[in-house]
């Protein structure tokens, strides 16, 4: 699939995804954070290429003092819960433009939930 | 006065790929290792990140993870009688200097050289006779096999996550890789990476005109991916900044985040950084090195670190230089053709095209490092007669981009004035729809062209300069025009609006980019008077003495050197932990 495939693919399912209720498989999900874990590490203070995500779930973005985050970020006045990260995740350009995460996207609606349900599980 | 060390079990001067592999294997199997790097610590969670990395003038035109000219460099002639000058800034070959080494700015291409380079001179005087290969041309046996060494370029391919399609799995051809690749026992970690246009567009004209393209094999994970030691990768972003950058994505393969770590966890081992290592220490029998001298950069204050072992793991250009400053084995002499040190130096040669399609737009800006489609029939390919057109070594060519910078990457067709308003309105309008198709050709090792030490230039430590005597031969010459001929059929046969075609690279220049890949200067070999080293690394004067690189190789091919540089520290980290270690003596028998 090329980039320009994968990102459109992921906008598709941005759209699709909104009120889907379905059961989330965080055991999927921890498989699924191997494409995140080459930066963010789960473990407290223990920052990689992006910030560890320790108590990720509830925090303001760009809230960590000992991580040097993108402006963009810091200006995005968003806070860390299942819908925000939803769409973060699934086009990190799109739901905050200029950010510095490397990564193009997760398209499949069922990938992101299954990986929201292992972050809100694993790193409380 | 040097302040005197603690004797430790191994020093290893530089720590780049292979000074990072055997870090991690002989501090894992026990030993007390020091590595000793002349460039800092950088952290890439503040150096390789976003958006700093991407900065073209730091890292492209200013070298900031390159040797600092400054400090030390060579001196270059091309040919014996000339006078050499010093290269006071970096410009054809650009040697890391940075913990990670050349490994963090590399672009990841990653072959395996087979028995084709292993025994080229049996092979040639086989298939075409004696008198084929020319007098003054010094190729000989490496003294080592590809079935020796086929296990540690897997434990290398699966270590720095390269992506790729095996061609031939134990004698099966595979579709979709290179047809010409020697047997592999299994297939590269990672499914090869996304196909650009340009590698589209060359693969559908290549395989018109009956050859066998496919995606080359490259150290950008495809996807993310957790190598057999627990290194963590993320998936390739085809940014577009790959060569000469640290990767923003940790997707490519680098020292860096993969051995040097696991090395750095192991309480047997220490780094220092900015530790510029001047001279190898010999006892007094001379047949034992007993440590090694070094500067510490940032302060200028002198020590020496005694070791019961020396590995040397620097730069190719400079674990050479260091072997002549220590006095270390006999230097070479190309006129009566003895000594060791210093012999064989080669290069690459090439020739490419730019092909220019009128609307057609090629995003350049989007690649990753390796994404190339390379055709391996004049190359790997043992059928393709070379006596037709004279010549020993094979060339690849190959079609894609490996980072169109935002500066550096202006193709405009011939004749365009090089600045201006003319020039300007070129590059807008050709930028998006141009292509490449380019050819990498081997060099045969020449009596001629050789490293030694300089007479008259001296670095900041006020050593000698390293000398580089070296040009093309009628050899490359006629490999080149073969391959410029083959890039330019294949270009015309895609009907470009217009082509600036390939032509042969004449004499060897310092100036303009070519490839970091020099080879030779302490070659291996099957004994003392054709080598310097023997087939496990191993220096055949002083026993405890091992020295890892591309410098080891006694000619150059086409392809890019990383995989058996890798490969060849794995076999050398074995070596020592399973036999040397045991017995500390000569690995093979003078």
């Amino acid at each position: 699939m090329t980039l320009s495939k994968l990102l459109l693919s992921s906008a598709i399912a941005l759209l699709a995804v909104t009120g889907a209720a379905q059961a989330q498989d965080a055991k999927r999900g921890e498989k699924l954070y191997e494409e995140c874990v080459a930066c963010h590490s789960k473990d407290r203070g223990a920052h990689g290429i992006g910030p560890a995500l320790h108590g990720v779930i509830g925090r303001k973005a760009a809230e960590l003092a000992d991580f040097r985050y993108s402006p963009a970020l810091k200006r995005s006045g968003i806070t860390w819960n299942t819908q925000s990260l939803e769409s973060y995740i699934a086009d990190p350009q799109k739901a905050v433009p200029a950010n510095r995460m490397p990564y193009a996207g997760m398209p499949e609606a069922r990938d992101r939930a299954d990986l929201i349900a292992y972050i809100r599980a694993a790193m409380k | 006065m040097a302040t005197q060390l603690k004797e430790v079990d191994a020093v290893i001067v530089g720590l780049g790929w292979t000074g990072g592999i055997l870090a991690k294997e002989l501090t894992a199997a026990g030993l007390k290792v020091v590595a000793l790097e002349r460039g800092g610590l950088r952290d890439p969670a503040s150096d390789y990140a976003l958006p700093g990395v991407r900065d073209e003038l730091r890292y492209v035109h200013r070298h900031d993870l390159m040797q600092n000219t400054a400090r030390d460099t060579l001196t270059i002639r091309n040919k014996p009688a000339q006078e050499a000058l010093p290269m006071r800034q970096l410009g054809s070959f650009l040697p890391g200097e940075v913990v990670g080494g050349s490994g963090v700015h590399w672009s990841g291409h990653t072959w395996r050289w087979s028995d084709n380079e292993f025994k080229i001179r049996t092979l040639y005087e086989e298939r075409y006779g004696k008198g084929y290969i020319p007098a003054d041309m010094t190729i000989q046996d490496w003294g080592i096999t590809y079935a020796e060494l086929e296990p540690y370029y897997d434990k290398f391919e699966y270590c720095a996550a390269v992506s790729g399609k095996a061609g031939n799995i134990r004698g099966q051809i595979q579709p979709g890789g290179n047809p010409f690749e020697a047997p592999r026992q299994r297939d590269y970690p990672l499914p090869p990476l996304t196909p650009i246009l340009s590698n589209v567009v060359f693969s559908e004209a290549a395989r018109n005109v009956g050859y066998h393209p496919f995606l080359r094999p490259s150290a950008n994970a495809s996807r993310a991916y957790t190598n057999p030691d627990g290194s963590k990768f993320g998936a390739c972003q085809y940014c577009g900044f790959c060569q000469r950058f640290g990767c923003e994505a940790n997707a490519k393969g680098s020292p860096h985040m993969t051995v040097i770590p696991i090395a750095m966890r192991n309480p047997n081992f220490e780094l220092r950084a900015n530790s510029w290592v001047t001279k190898v220490q010999k006892d007094s029998s001379g047949k034992r090195v007993t440590g090694v001298t070094y500067t510490n950069v940032l302060n200028g204050e002198e020590f020496e670190q005694p070791a019961s072992m020396v590995l040397l793991c620097a730069y190719a250009i400079n674990n050479v230089h260091l072997m002549l400053l220590s006095g270390i084995g006999q230097p070479y002499d190309p006129v009566s053709q003895k000594g060791v040190i210093g012999k064989n130096y080669c290069y690459q040669t090439g020739a490419g095209s730019t092909l220019f399609f009128e609307n057609r737009n090629f995003n350049p800006f989007m690649s990753a490092g390796g994404s190339s489609a390379t055709c391996d029939d004049f190359n790997q390919n043992w059928n393709f007669d070379r006596s037709s057109h004279g010549f020993v070594g094979g060339f690849t060519v190959a079609a894609g981009v490996n980072t169109a910078l935002p500066i550096g990457y202006r193709p405009v067709p011939g004749g365009t004035p090089p600045w201006g308003k003319e020039w300007k309105a070129a590059t807008a309008k050709w930028y998006q729809t141009a292509m490449t198709i380019g050819s990498s050709g081997s060099v045969m090792a020449n009596r001629y062209n050789c490293y030694d030490l300089d007479p008259t230039y001296k670095n900041a430590f006020g050593q000698p300069l390293m000398r580089m005597t070296f040009d093309y031969t009628e050899n490359e010459l006629k490999m080149g025009r073969h391959a410029a001929q083959i890039v330019n059929d294949i270009a015309k046969s895609m009907n470009p609006t217009r082509l600036n075609p390939a032509s042969v690279r004449q004499s060897w220049s310092v100036v303009p980019y070519q490839s970091t890949h020099n080879t030779g200067g302490t070659i291996m070999g099957t004994n003392p008077q054709n080598s310097a080293l023997n087939k496990y690394l191993q220096n055949w004067d002083c026993h405890n003495l091992f020295v890892v690189g591309a410098n080891v190789f006694p000619h150059n091919a086409s392809y890019n050197p990383t995989g058996p540089v890798g490969a060849l520290a794995y076999w050398t980290a074995d070596a020592i932990k399973n036999r040397y270690m045991k017995n500390p003596a000569p690995l093979v028998s003078a």
